[in-house]
């Protein structure tokens, strides 16, 4: 007679300790995947992420940014754990393959990770400039978002490639030299701004002189209309002179007392 | 009711132009959509153009006075060249309720023409700064400082010139300050220094600039109406002699006034709005 507990009795104790810990860690992800799911609520993510077309892709698939983060830390969990199981359980003929995915299961995730979230603050920075440029009415300018976004997500892909061991030199080189190219032509581009800007810092902190002065900057002379952190405004008679700040370095100011 | 209808038709007969004011997006439709049928030069005056009209005149505050606000937007269309002298418009209004209520018909002449479109529209200064003072002294005369009435004097755009023709009667407590018309904290800032003898210079662009100014334009050949004090002289002979526009508020009377060019062309109460 074959007896239900001769059956059982005969499964090695090593398959029933897999068997739980395959249990456990499911339950465990599935309350960390709800844990994180309310944390991210209440840290305001969902508010943060409106409107980035991430979120209305996920929103197309019926699921959002907020579920996905969650699922994958409920799956990352209760991955562990079956792994965590067939270790256990002493299965030889997938020790070799379990070892690999070990080591290569976290830093999937991390990448995964990196990856949305580069995504959608990619989605996000495109929003937040164009919300920027919205009032300038210049067709050209529709690409600075766009350029913005794809350098964000272009970081993210290259982190979460590095996670998973991919070598990334070429394109690191790349991102270097693209961001060289945009810190030089940028700083040739903005010299003069940022000169008359350092400037006008001086200008409006210490009021060497005021609206309504008489002064001649250089060729220009007249009355003090407005001054801001790049020109001063001069009017004399019917023309009005906008000078750069940099100008009044540059020259120096005279000021005409009247009394 | 034939009376009334008859009215009605004559106050619509032979009119040059139809003026909608304030219209919902049912009521733009009617009007101007069935005036856009029979060749009649439409026009829609509000504070903000939520329908979409292809001619707008934007009013800067809500005018309690109708006639205050008919009188805006003649003028503002008499400026674009929509109407002209001899015109008649047919002006439909509400009075008493969100809802268009009241036809108004007017004929544009010479004496309709104030200068209050111009005082916004064609000032040195941003019309939204020069709405942001008036809304402001308005206030002011409302409420007064603790109860009592004051007086108050703005002298706003073209501030180099209006600085260079006026001296400080004191520090000046806007010095090395950054504060604009518009900043919520100014209108409490403004109510104290409202205490203070003298004018409050503002830039274009809102800008406080100075308060305690002594303005010395030259008064002479100034002409405006005989009663008001030298506050108000004061303020009509720096829009002379200077591109800026000067609003006052006066002590004794409470009203406020706006100069343009030594012309007094605004007068209204602030208890209406």
């Amino acid at each position: 007679m074959v007896t239900v507990g001769g059956v059982l009795g005969s499964i090695p104790r090593q398959l029933f300790l897999a068997a739980g810990l395959v249990i456990v860690g499911v339950i465990l992800g599935l309350a960390a995947g709800r844990v994180n799911r309310r944390l991210l609520r209440r840290v305001g993510v969902p508010e943060a992420v409106e409107g980035t077309a991430f979120e209305r892709t996920m929103r197309g698939f019926g699921t959002s940014t907020v579920s996905i983060i969650a699922s994958l830390s409920a799956w990352f969990i209760s991955g562990v754990s079956v792994l965590a199981a067939i270790s256990v359980a002493q299965i030889d003929y997938l020790d070799d393959i379990s070892a690999q995915v070990t080591s290569l299961l976290p830093q999937l995730f991390v990448a995964l990770i990196v990856l949305i979230v580069g995504i959608v603050v990619g989605d996000k920075v495109e929003l937040l400039v164009s919300e920027r440029l919205k009032g300038i009415k210049l067709p050209e300018a529709a690409i600075l978002p766009q350029l913005a976004k794809y350098s964000v997500i272009y970081v993210a892909v290259l982190i979460a490639l590095g996670q998973v061991g991919v070598v990334t030199g070429a394109l690191v080189v790349l991102l270097g030299a693209y961001a060289f190219a945009l810190v030089v032509l940028g700083g040739l581009a903005f010299k003069d701004l940022l000169a008359s800007g350092a400037a006008g810092m001086y200008l409006l902190l210490n009021q060497p002189y005021g609206i309504g002065d008489e002064v001649r900057i250089g060729e220009e002379a007249g009355i003090v209309q407005d001054i801001d952190v790049f020109v001063t405004r001069i009017e004399e008679d019917d023309r009005e002179h906008v000078v750069p700040n940099n100008k009044v370095f540059e020259y120096g100011v005279v000021r005409t007392r009247r009394d | 009711m034939t009376v009334i209808e008859d009215t009605v038709g004559d106050l619509a007969a032979d009119v040059n132009a139809l003026a909608v004011f304030g219209p919902s997006s049912s009521e733009h439709d009617r009007y101007v959509g069935a005036a856009d049928e029979s060749d009649l030069a439409t026009f829609v005056v509000g504070e903000e153009n939520a329908t979409g009209a292809d001619e707008f005149i934007e009013l800067p505050l809500e005018f309690g006075d109708v006639r205050d606000r008919i009188r805006f937007g003649i003028e503002g269309a008499m400026d674009r060249g929509l109407v002209e002298e001899g015109d008649v418009v047919a002006c439909v209004v509400n009075v008493f309720s969100d809802e268009i209520d009241t036809a108004v018909r007017v004929r544009v002449a010479e004496s309709l023409h104030t200068g209050i479109y111009d005082l916004f529209v064609n000032s040195r200064a941003e019309p939204s700064v020069i709405r942001d003072v008036l809304e402001l002294v308005i206030e002011l005369g409302k409420k007064g400082q603790k109860g009592e009435p004051v007086g108050a004097l703005f002298v706003v755009g073209d501030a180099g010139k209006v600085m260079n023709k006026s001296r400080p009667l004191s520090y000046n407590p806007f010095e090395k300050s950054h504060v604009h018309v518009g900043d919520s904290i100014v209108t409490v800032m403004l109510k104290e220094f409202s205490r203070l003898d003298g004018a409050f210079v503002i830039s274009d662009e809102g800008k406080i600039v100075s308060a305690y100014r002594y303005l010395e334009p030259s008064a002479e050949g100034v002409d405006i109406p005989k009663g008001l004090g030298t506050r108000h002289m004061a303020a009509a002979a720096i829009t002379r002699d200077t591109n800026a526009i000067a609003i006052v508020l006066s002590e004794s009377d409470g009203l406020v006034r706006a100069f343009k060019g030594s012309e007094l062309v605004l007068e209204l109460d602030p208890e209406e709005y």
